[in-house]
C-alpha cells in the first residue's frame, strides 16, 4: 500500500548548519505517527519540507504517491497542515477564516458553511463569533489552525506541536477528533516533545536527533521494554545521563 | 544610570548582530546618504542662520513623519522587553532614551547638528562653546519628539476616528510641505526664502539651538540662557510625555469596530476578494495609509488655490492613486507568514483577488474625485481620464509585483506588540520601496498622458490599453513569481532574512550581499559618493564654464584661479569615474580569486 507520506533523503542546510540530514520517513496509511526530538532537532524543518512549505536542498516528499514539488495540486489537496506559529488572515473572524479557506479549496458554499459551523462548535470557538483572529489567544490560534487543517476532509494530517498552549479540556476534544479521524482510515503525523502524549496517542514513532532519524518504527519496537521517555533520553541525551542542578536555586 | 548603560550595551549588541547580509548593505547606503545630507546641512548653514534653522526644521519633520510611513521607527529595544522588570516609567523611558541615541540615524543627525558649531565658530569662541550643549539638547529633542509622535500615532490607531484623523493631519502637513512654493508665493515673495519663513523656523523647537548660538555670538547671554533652558525644559516635558505614553501602550492593537458583514462569496476568487476587502477596512494601519493618501492628493492639488490657481485641482484623484499604490506596495510583506495558506492552495488565484480588492478600494474614490474636480474647474477631460485609467491599471499591477519581487520581510501582525506601525525591521528598504513605486506608478501613466496632451481623446484609449496591460501583465508576473519562489518568500518572512545560499550553490560574488563585510562597505560607499565628484563637481561646472554663466555655488573648480579650473574639473570627473570603477571591479576581483580556491565558485559562502 502507498504510504500516506514518504520522504526520501530530505536534506536542508541553513548556511553552515545542516538542519535536516538525509531523512527517510515512511508513514503508513491509517497510522498515528509521532515525531519526537529535542528543540532544534529538525522536526519542524522536516515537516515543512514534507508538505511543500520549505524547499529542500535535496531529496523528495510524496503524499499518497503524489510528489509535493512536481504534482503540488494533488499532493496538497490530500493533506491538512497545522504549522507552528505562522500567521493567519488576521483580520477575519474564525468563521470567516474557515469560509475563506473552504472556498479557496474549491468546496461548495453549503458544505463550507456546514463544516465551519460544526468545527467552530466542536472546538468551542463559536463563543468568540465576532473576535478577529489577531485578538485570539495562543490556544485559540492553535484551535483555529486545526480547524483549517480539517476543513477540506484531507486523508493526511500533518500537525506541528498541535497541543502546545492548548488547555486540557480542548486537548481532550482534539485527541477525540484525531482518534476518530484515524479510526476512519485517516493518517496523522504530529510532532511533539511531550513523550507521554505521544505514547498515549501514537502507534508509530520516529526519534529525530541532530537532523537524522535515530530510531523509527511502531511504538513497541522503538521503546522496547521501557518507557518512551527513557528510550528517548538514551538515544539523544547527554553522555553522563544525569541532569544538572542549579545549585543557587536551592537554599 | 545602570539601566541606561545596560540598555545602551544591549542596543549595541543587537545592532552588531543584525549587521549582516543585505541589511548591512542598506545600513551602509542609508548611512552614506545621511552623511551627504549632513554635509549639505553644514554647508547650507554657512549661508546664514535662517537657512540653518529652516534646514533643522526639515530634519525634525523627518524624525516626526519618517517612522509613520517607514516601519514605525527604531524599535530595537521594545518597551515590552522590560515590562517584567517593574521599572518605574520614568527610569524605563530614560533607559530607552539612552538606547535610542545609539544608532546610525542619531549619529547622522548629530553630525548635521555640528552645523551649529560651525555657525558658532564664525561668530566667536563663546558662540562655538554654546553650540555644544545646544546641539546635544537639540538631538535629544529630535529623538524624543520622534518617539512621542510614534506613540501618539500608535494610540490614534486604536480607533477608526483616530486613524482617519491622523491620516488627514499627516496628509495635510506633508502636502503643504510638498507645495511649500505656494506658501512662499502666497507670502508675496517669489524666489528665495521669505524672511517670515526664517522667522518661523527660528521659533520652532528645531531652531532654538540656532537662536542660542546666535545670541551668544551677539553677547546676549540672557537670550542664550533662555533658549538653552527652553530646550532643556522641552526635553524634560517630552521625556515625561513619552514615559506616560509607554504605560498606555500595553496590549495588542485594537481593530475596527464590531458589526461584521458575513462573507457572501461562493468562489475561490470571490473569497480572496472578500478577505482582502475586510482586511482593508478592518486594519486601522491600512485605514490610516489610505486616508493619508487621499488627504495628500486633495491638499496637494488644492494648495495652489491659496494663490488663486485652480488648475491643479483635478490632479487630486491621480495623486491619490499613486500615493495609495506606494503605501500598499509591500502587500505580501505586511501579511507576513499568512502566505503559507496561499502555498497550500496552489489553484487559488491570490494575486488577482488582491488586485481586484485594491482597485475596489481605490478606484471609486479616485474616479469620483477626478470627475467632480475636473468638472468644477472645467479641466482637460481627455488628459485627466487618460491619466486616471492608466494609473489605476499601473497601480493594480505594480502593487502585487513589487511585493513579490522586492518583498521586504515584515513582523507578523500578531507579533507587533504595542506598536501597530512596526510592520518591519527594515525601515530603509521600506522607504526605498515607497519612492520606487511612486516613481514607477507615475511612469506607467506617461504614454497615455503624452498622447492625451497631443491628440486629445486618443490618450484615453492608450490609457485603457496600458492600464489593462499593466494590470494583467504585472499581475501575471507576480503570480508566476509567487508560484516559483513561494517557499523562499515564506522563509524570508519567517526568518526575517533572505534565504542563505545552500552548500554547493554557485557563489555569485557579483551579488552585493555575498561580499565580505569590508568589501560591502567599500562598494556601498563608492556607489553612494561617486556621483559627487563626477556630476556636481565635474560635469556641471564644466557645462557652466562652457556656457560662461551661472553661480560659483559650491563648485570647487570655479573658486580656483583660471589656469587651475579645467584641470580641477578633469580631475573631479576622473575621480568620480575611478570611484564607480572601484565599486564595479571589487566584486569581479573577488570572483577571480574565488575561482582559484578549492571548490571555486561552488564553495560554501562564508558566514557574514
Amino acid at each position: 500500500m502507498t504510504p500516506a507520506l514518504e520522504t526520501s533523503r530530505l536534506r536542508k542546510a541553513f548556511g553552515e548548519k545542516v538542519a535536516v540530514d538525509d531523512i527517510d520517513l515512511s508513514i503508513p496509511q491509517g497510522s498515528f505517527y509521532g515525531l519526537v526530538g529535542q528543540n532544534g532537532a529538525g522536526k519542524t524543518t522536516t515537516l515543512s519540507m514534507a508538505v511543500g512549505l520549505l524547499r529542500p536542498d535535496g531529496g523528495s516528499a510524496r503524499i499518497f504517491g503524489a510528489d509535493v514539488w512536481s504534482d503540488p495540486a494533488r499532493a496538497k489537496s490530500l493533506v491538512g497542515v497545522l504549522p507552528d506559529g505562522m500567521a493567519m488572515p488576521e483580520r477575519l473572524t474564525g468563521r470567516e477564516v474557515l469560509t475563506y479557506l473552504g472556498l479557496l479549496r474549491g468546496l461548495p458554499r453549503e458544505v463550507v458553511d456546514q463544516r465551519a459551523a460544526e468545527l467552530l462548535s466542536v472546538l468551542e470557538l463559536d463563543a468568540a463569533e465576532k473576535t478577529l483572529v489577531i485578538e485570539y489567544s495562543t490556544g485559540m490560534r492553535k484551535k483555529i489552525g486545526l480547524a483549517t487543517a480539517l476543513l477540506h476532509a484531507p486523508r493526511l494530517l500533518v500537525l506541528d506541536e498541535p497541543f502546545e498552549a492548548v488547555d486540557p479540556v480542548s486537548a481532550a476534544t482534539i485527541k477525540t477528533i484525531l482518534r476518530g479521524f484515524v479510526a476512519g482510515g485517516g493518517s496523522v503525523v504530529l510532532s511533539s516533545h511531550v513523550m507521554a502524549l505521544v505514547e498515549q496517542l501514537c502507534d508509530h514513532v520516529a526519534v529525530i536527533d541532530k537532523g537524522r532519524v535515530a530510531a523509527a518504527g511502531t511504538l513497541g519496537e522503538v521503546r522496547g521494554g521501557t518507557t518512551l521517555e527513557e528510550t528517548f533520553v538514551g538515544l539523544v541525551g547527554a553522555a553522563d545521563g544525569g541532569s544538572k542542578e542549579l545549585a543557587w536555586l536551592s537554599r | 544610570m545602570a539601566v541606561a548603560v545596560t540598555m545602551v550595551r544591549m542596543k549595541l549588541a543587537v545592532l552588531r548582530h543584525s549587521m549582516n547580509g543585505q541589511r548591512a548593505g542598506f545600513v551602509v547606503m542609508g548611512g552614506v546618504t545621511g552623511l551627504v545630507l549632513a554635509g549639505a546641512t553644514i554647508w547650507l548653514g554657512l549661508s546664514g542662520a535662517e537657512v540653518l534653522a529652516a534646514t533643522y526644521a526639515v530634519w525634525m519633520l523627518g524624525w516626526i513623519f519618517g517612522p509613520a510611513f517607514a516601519g514605525g521607527g527604531d524599535e530595537t529595544l521594545r518597551p515590552e522587553f522590560f515590562t517584567l522588570l517593574g521599572l518605574p516609567p520614568r527610569r524605563l523611558a530614560s533607559g530607552l532614551l539612552a538606547g535610542a541615541f545609539v544608532g546610525v540615524a542619531p549619529a547622522i543627525s548629530l553630525l548635521a547638528l555640528t552645523g551649529l558649531t560651525v555657525h558658532g565658530a564664525r561668530l566667536g569662541a563663546g558662540a562655538a562653546l554654546v553650540s555644544i550643549p545646544a546641539l546635544l539638547l537639540q538631538l535629544a529633542v529630535f529623538v524624543l519628539v520622534s518617539r512621542v509622535a510614534v506613540a501618539l500615532l500608535g494610540l490614534a490607531l486604536r480607533s477608526r476616528v483616530g486613524a482617519i484623523g491622523a491620516g488627514l493631519a499627516n496628509g495635510l502637513i506633508l502636502a503643504l510641505l510638498g507645495q511649500i512654493w505656494v506658501v512662499f508665493v502666497a507670502l508675496g515673495q517669489s524666489g528665495g526664502v521669505p524672511p517670515v519663513v526664517g522667522e518661523v523656523a527660528r521659533h520652532l523647537p528645531s531652531g532654538w539651538g540656532v537662536v542660542a548660538v546666535e545670541a551668544a555670538g551677539a553677547g546676549d547671554w540672557a537670550r542664550t540662557g533662555a533658549a538653552l533652558a527652553a530646550l532643556a525644559v522641552l526635553v524634560a516635558l517630552l521625556l515625561a510625555a513619552w514615559a506616560a505614553l509607554l504605560t498606555r501602550r500595553a496590549g495588542a492593537a485594537r481593530t475596527a469596530p464590531r458589526g461584521r458583514v458575513p462573507i457572501r462569496a461562493a468562489t475561490a476568487s470571490g473569497a480572496v476578494l472578500a478577505k482582502e476587502l475586510r482586511t482593508w477596512s478592518r486594519d486601522l494601519v491600512r485605514t490610516h495609509q489610505l486616508t493619508f493618501a487621499l488627504a495628500y492628493g486633495v491638499f496637494f492639488a488644492a494648495a495652489p488655490l491659496l494663490i488663486g490657481i485652480p488648475d491643479m485641482l483635478p490632479l487630486a484623484g491621480p495623486i491619490f492613486v499613486v500615493m495609495a499604490a506606494a503605501m500598499s506596495a509591500n502587500l505580501y510583506g505586511t501579511d507576513g507568514t499568512a502566505l503559507w495558506l496561499t502555498l497550500m492552495t496552489p489553484g487559488a488565484r491570490d494575486v488577482r483577488g488582491r488586485q481586484h480588492a485594491w482597485l475596489l478600494t481605490v478606484a471609486p474614490v479616485a474616479v469620483v474625485l477626478t470627475i467632480v474636480l475636473t468638472a468644477v474647474v472645467d479641466g482637460h477631460w481627455p488628459a485627466m481620464i487618460a491619466l486616471l485609467v492608466a494609473l489605476l491599471g499601473g497601480g493594480a499591477g505594480l502593487v502585487p509585483l513589487a511585493s513579490v519581487y522586492a518583498l521586504i520581510p515584515g513582523t507578523d501582525p500578531h507579533r507587533r506588540g504595542g506598536n501597530p506601525l512596526r510592520s518591519t525591521e527594515e525601515d530603509g528598504a521600506v522607504t526605498g520601496m515607497v519612492y520606487a513605486v511612486l516613481a514607477l506608478a507615475a511612469v506607467t501613466a506617461v504614454p497615455a498622458t503624452v498622447v492625451a496632451a497631443l491628440y486629445g481623446w486618443a490618450g484615453v484609449a492608450v490609457g485603457v490599453v496600458t492600464g489593462v496591460l499593466c494590470y494583467w501583465g504585472f499581475g501575471t508576473l507576480a503570480e508566476r513569481g509567487l508560484l516559483a519562489r513561494g517557499p523562499e518568500l515564506l522563509e524570508t518572512m519567517r526568518t526575517g532574512r533572505r534565504p542563505p545560499l545552500a552548500q554547493g550553490e554557485p557563489r555569485k560574488w557579483t551579488r552585493f550581499e555575498n561580499l565580505p563585510r569590508r568589501d560591502r562597505v567599500i562598494v556601498g560607499v563608492c556607489y553612494s559618493i561617486g556621483a559627487i565628484p563626477l556630476f556636481p563637481q565635474g560635469v556641471v561646472p564644466a557645462i557652466f564654464k562652457v556656457n560662461g554663466g551661472g553661480a560659483r555655488s559650491w563648485f570647487l573648480a570655479l573658486y580656483l584661479p583660471e589656469p587651475w579650473q579645467w584641470p580641477t574639473i578633469v580631475f573631479m570627473i576622473a575621480l568620480g569615474v575611478a570611484i564607480y570603477a572601484t565599486a564595479v571591479i571589487i566584486p569581479f576581483r573577488r570572483k577571480a580569486v574565488a575561482a582559484k580556491e578549492p571548490g571555486g565558485e561552488r564553495a560554501t559562502v562564508p558566514a557574514a
